[in-house]
């Protein structure tokens, strides 16, 4: 089995977790993460990173941009009468 | 995602490419909403609304063109991206501080120099941070991000399109989706590490 170290395994994380590499890298990936207490955190906040960002700028619709939207589209459609 | 007793987005569409003007009203309350949230994530929230109306003028004027070789949705999105990027390159935009600094830190046999609790803290920051002040800084930082890594990670990782949507989208490879997500990932774990006040 390959040798991974920290460094190299972060540059192979994104892969790695969408499955894509080959067999014999991913294992070893995995059985380093398992042993590396410090790249099971690294995984865990890389992991945590989009969700935490989906969350923060899920930005609303405004009442009044929608209203903006639908006489926009009632001139130059004619939906929205 | 429409019950089971609304009509579906390719069926609305088809109604509305024929001229019903219901059916594309339709489409505009399903998706308003979604892509309004796309286009603050790619401009800012100034922009976004502009990039709201562009998005369903051309949905409309190029509806009678969907052919559903792929979802209506994935189509919509690739009009709102473009309609953003469009937006973004008429803006003049302030340049940015660069996110460099946040990358993660070797020692010289490539072993992480952090403790497990410093790399892990970035995963608390919703715990540890105003909801208010992490939403400032969320936005702060992905508009501080380099447009090929926004784009990528925005699509992917915010708006949760599969990757090879998001290589169709952008017109790229998925294997340079992935490359650009996962150096924005990089960028912003270590940003949000960064807020809590550790370095890793």
């Amino acid at each position: 089995m390959k040798e991974i170290a920290c460094m190299s395994g972060v540059e192979l994380l994104m892969d790695f977790l969408e499955g894509v590499l080959p067999a014999d890298v991913h294992a070893a990936l995995e059985a380093h993460v398992a042993g590396c207490p410090r790249c099971a955190a690294f995984v865990e906040s890389y992991r945590a990173t989009p969700r935490i960002l989906r969350d923060a700028t899920a930005t609303p619709l405004p009442d009044h941009v929608e209203a903006s939207l639908k006489a926009f589209l009632r001139g130059r459609t004619g939906s929205f009468k | 995602m429409p019950s089971s007793s609304e009509p579906t987005d390719e069926a609305l569409a088809a109604q509305a490419a024929g001229g019903d003007a219901s059916a594309f009203e339709a489409i505009v309350e399903r998706y308003q909403a979604r892509v309004f949230r796309l286009a603050c994530r790619l401009t800012s929230d100034t922009e976004a609304p502009d990039v709201l109306q562009d998005t369903f003028l051309q949905a409309y004027k190029h509806l009678p063109s969907f052919r559903g070789e792929s979802r209506f949705g994935t189509w919509l999105y690739r009009i709102a991206t473009n309609a953003a990027l469009m937006q973004r390159r008429a803006s003049a935009r302030r340049p940015s501080e660069p996110l460099d600094g946040f990358l993660p830190r070797f020692d010289e046999h490539g072993k992480h120099l952090a403790t497990p609790e410093e790399l892990q803290v970035a995963a608390c920051a919703e715990e540890l941070l105003d909801r208010g002040v992490l939403a400032d800084k969320a936005r702060d930082a992905i508009a501080r991000l380099p447009d090929i890594y926004r784009d990528a990670f925005v699509l992917r990782d915010l708006e949760d399109m599969p990757t090879a949507d998001v290589a169709r989208a952008l017109d790229l490879e998925p294997a340079a989706v992935r490359q650009r997500v996962h150096r924005a990932r990089l960028l912003l774990r270590g940003y949000l590490s960064d807020l809590v006040k550790v370095k890793s």
